[in-house]
């Protein structure tokens, strides 16, 4: 069964470019084009994920979030804003939003983080796991060894992380600006591809040598690890 | 959005001398003041005395005139004996103590109220005299008339009493308590009226003091009273009203530059996504791609040129938390190691552990800009170094974060512009960035309260760019 994503946003087109987008990744998508339509939608019937702009007519976006938390709605909910501030950051994620995306925003970091949140909803966690696993790379979390087949892979601890991050989205595209929230704690874009001189150089340590590759380019969003 | 200012900007602190003196031009004032009431009641004062002395020296006359001439009366109708017998009559009764009268011709003369017969021509007015009244008492001032009788006798009537010494006095008297109280009021008044015009306008001064600093919520109390003062009030608050709508409109066309600037941009890039979508020619992919960029280029200029104007404001949440720095910069050394490496460029660290109250996320922003400027300028050799004290070129109690490159540095005269917004010197026109980097990281710096200085590298022949960050501690 397909995902249903709730997407509560004012501007037409991109409320056209993220529904279409989304569409053609194969989600059910529903629309609201104001603050109070959107709320109701959210807490009459069942989404996966709220993608809720910001700032919304008749109510605005974090009010939508704080009225659906306390309406014991747990959904997912993706906040979008033109305010791409720290501080706005950290009022959203306050106030109970589970993500959260500057605009502009490039398509490819939208689905990553939505992808994200829907599995998460669905249970697909490996946050508990000790080992993690993806095709013959095993990376256990306790004794932290990383291997690969019999080939035992010595790695920084920032590559480490960076690994064990990429290994629990397996099958998922990360962005770069996931791997710099998650792996480093920053909220900023550095500008330059410092996050992709990481990845290359962890690349070459899992992947040089081997037959099949377990990382994956995705243009124009970031990578993705997968064994298939 | 609940946010709060760190610490004032740059020039937030206003400083008035000395609040509540009187300036000497305001004593001059009020010394002016006084003078002018006590030369205006010496004034009137002097024109009272003349007054005055004119109406009792005709009250005297008139009395002068009018014994004389009952006396002349006595004389016309009795002849000599009647008038010796008025005279004599005269002499010590109870009628008027101070008139006097002499009467030449018989041997000893006839005097009334009189020790000698005063010396005094004849004339057709009274005149002033000086009465003899005895031997062991001081002669005294009078005015009297002689006159010659037809008997060729002469007769003296006279008044006693010195008229413009006793009123000279008594004027001077009237004349210093005046000047005594007048003095006295006058100051004090002066004083009230000083004090209360410097309190006033120190008032006054302060709300505008405060206007400067920043504070546009300000304002005056307006009594109504219509006065100067409450007029000025009034048009003070007018101003101050004035200006906070138009910052208040400043920063409210800021914020929403956001969502006006950032919508089209974030469109664009959807469109530019859509298109790369659905092109497959080679040539146009590429087009698309160098679009894509450069709309990714100028949503990044406008989150920094956003987040310079919220920083500048101060409309920053307080997130600072005691930190060392040498965490902070090597974390970003690790952040930015691969990449150094991959440029060939030697990424080095000296750090010395330094507890600062710091916001770790707009630091690692600005250390991220230096280290961007540097690999983007062409350096070999970038050196992130920490330090406390005053190692770090600035007072005891600083901090300091410096990034130290050997790229082809800033000339001393261009340093001061290149930390201002949307200035690129000329020899860095041709490279990417926005041109807001050192303004970050100037505007994170005064945020902390600190500062930002550019300085010469120790490249050969002062080669090189030593960019510091000096925090208070």
């Amino acid at each position: 069964m397909s995902a249903r994503i709730l997407l509560i946003e004012d501007d037409t087109q991109i409320g056209d470019y993220i529904a279409r987008g989304l569409d053609e990744e194969g989600f059910v998508v529903d629309r609201a084009d104001n603050g109070r339509d959107g709320l109701f939608m959210a807490t009459d019937s069942q989404f996966d994920v709220v993608v809720l702009d910001r700032m919304l007519p008749a109510m605005d976006g974090l009010s939508v979030l704080k009225a659906m938390r306390a309406a014991d709605v747990d959904t997912p909910v993706l906040m979008l804003s033109a305010l791409g501030s720290t501080d706005d950051r950290v009022s959203g994620l306050t106030a109970g939003a589970d993500d959260y995306l500057g605009k502009p925003f490039s398509f490819a970091e939208l689905l990553a983080r939505v992808q994200a949140l829907v599995r998460r909803r669905t249970g697909a966690t490996r946050a508990q796991d000790t080992t993690l696993r993806c095709g013959e790379l095993e990376l256990d979390r306790l004794t932290r060894v990383v291997r690969r087949g019999g080939r035992k892979i010595a790695l920084q601890p920032r590559e480490f992380r960076l690994l064990e991050y990429l290994m629990m989205h397996q099958g998922e595209v990360v962005t770069r600006t996931m791997l710099l929230e998650a792996v480093w704690d920053y909220h900023f874009d550095p500008g330059t591809n410092v996050i992709d001189v990481h990845i290359s150089r962890l690349r070459r340590k899992i992947d040089d040598g081997e037959e099949r590759v377990l990382f994956h380019t995705v243009r124009g969003a970031g990578y993705r690890l997968a064994a298939d | 959005m609940g946010a709060l200012p760190i610490l004032p900007g740059p020039g937030r602190i206003a400083r008035t001398s000395n609040p509540r003196r009187l300036s000497p031009t305001m004593l001059w004032l009020v010394a002016a003041v006084f003078v002018l009431q006590l030369l205006s009641s010496a004034a009137a004062i002097f024109f009272l005395r003349g007054q005055m002395l004119d109406v009792v020296r005709a009250d005297r006359v008139r009395q002068v005139l009018d014994v004389r001439d009952d006396l002349l009366a006595t004389y016309l109708q009795g002849g000599r004996p009647a008038l010796a017998q008025m005279i004599v009559r005269q002499q010590g009764s109870a009628a008027d103590p101070t008139v006097f009268i002499a009467l030449t011709g018989g041997a000893p003369p006839l005097l009334s109220n009189l020790a000698r017969v005063p010396a005094l021509d004849i004339a057709p007015r009274p005149r002033p005299v000086m009465v003899h009244l005895g031997s062991d008492i001081p002669d005294i001032e009078g005015m009297a008339i002689a006159g010659q009788l037809s008997d060729g006798e002469r007769l003296i009537v006279g008044v006693m009493g010195a008229t413009e010494s006793r009123f000279n006095l008594a004027f001077a008297t009237a004349g210093g308590l005046t000047i005594l109280v007048a003095v006295a009021l006058a100051t004090a008044s002066a004083l009230l009226l000083g004090v209360e015009i410097s309190r006033r306008t120190h008032a006054i001064a302060e709300t505008a003091a405060q206007l400067a600093s920043g504070n546009f919520g300000a304002r005056l109390p307006e009594s109504h009273s219509g006065d100067g003062f409450d007029h000025l009030r009034l048009q003070m608050n007018r101003m101050a009203e004035r200006i906070d709508t138009l910052v208040s409109e400043l920063s409210s066309v800021s914020a929403s530059l956001a969502h006006d600037l950032r919508s089209p941009v974030a469109r664009l890039s959807a469109a530019i996504d859509t298109a790369l979508d659905r092109v497959e020619e080679p040539v146009a992919l590429e087009a698309l791609q160098a679009a894509r960029e450069n709309a990714d280029g100028l949503r990044h200029m406008l989150d920094t040129a956003l987040e310079i104007t919220r920083l500048e404001g101060g409309a920053v949440a307080d997130r600072r938390l005691p930190i060392d720095l040498a965490r902070v910069v090597e974390d970003m050394a690790e952040l930015y190691e691969p990449l150094a490496e991959q440029s060939g460029v030697l990424l080095e660290t000296r750090l010395e552990p330094v507890v600062v109250t710091c916001d770790r996320e707009l630091l690692s922003r600005a250390i991220a800009n230096l280290i961007d400027n540097a690999l983007k300028y062409g350096a070999r050799r970038v050196v992130l170094s920490t330090s406390a004290g005053p190692g770090a070129g600035a007072g005891p109690g600083m901090a300091g974060i410096a990034v130290l490159d050997d790229g082809p540095g800033i000339p001393p005269q261009d340093r001061d512009r290149a930390v201002e917004r949307f200035i690129r010197l000329d020899n860095a026109r041709t490279l990417p960035g926005g041109g807001l980097g050192l303004a970050m990281v100037q505007a994170v710096a005064r945020l902390h309260g600190g500062e930002f200085t550019l300085a010469d590298g120790d490249g050969p022949g002062r080669r090189g760019l030593l960019a510091t960050l000096h925090l208070p501690r």
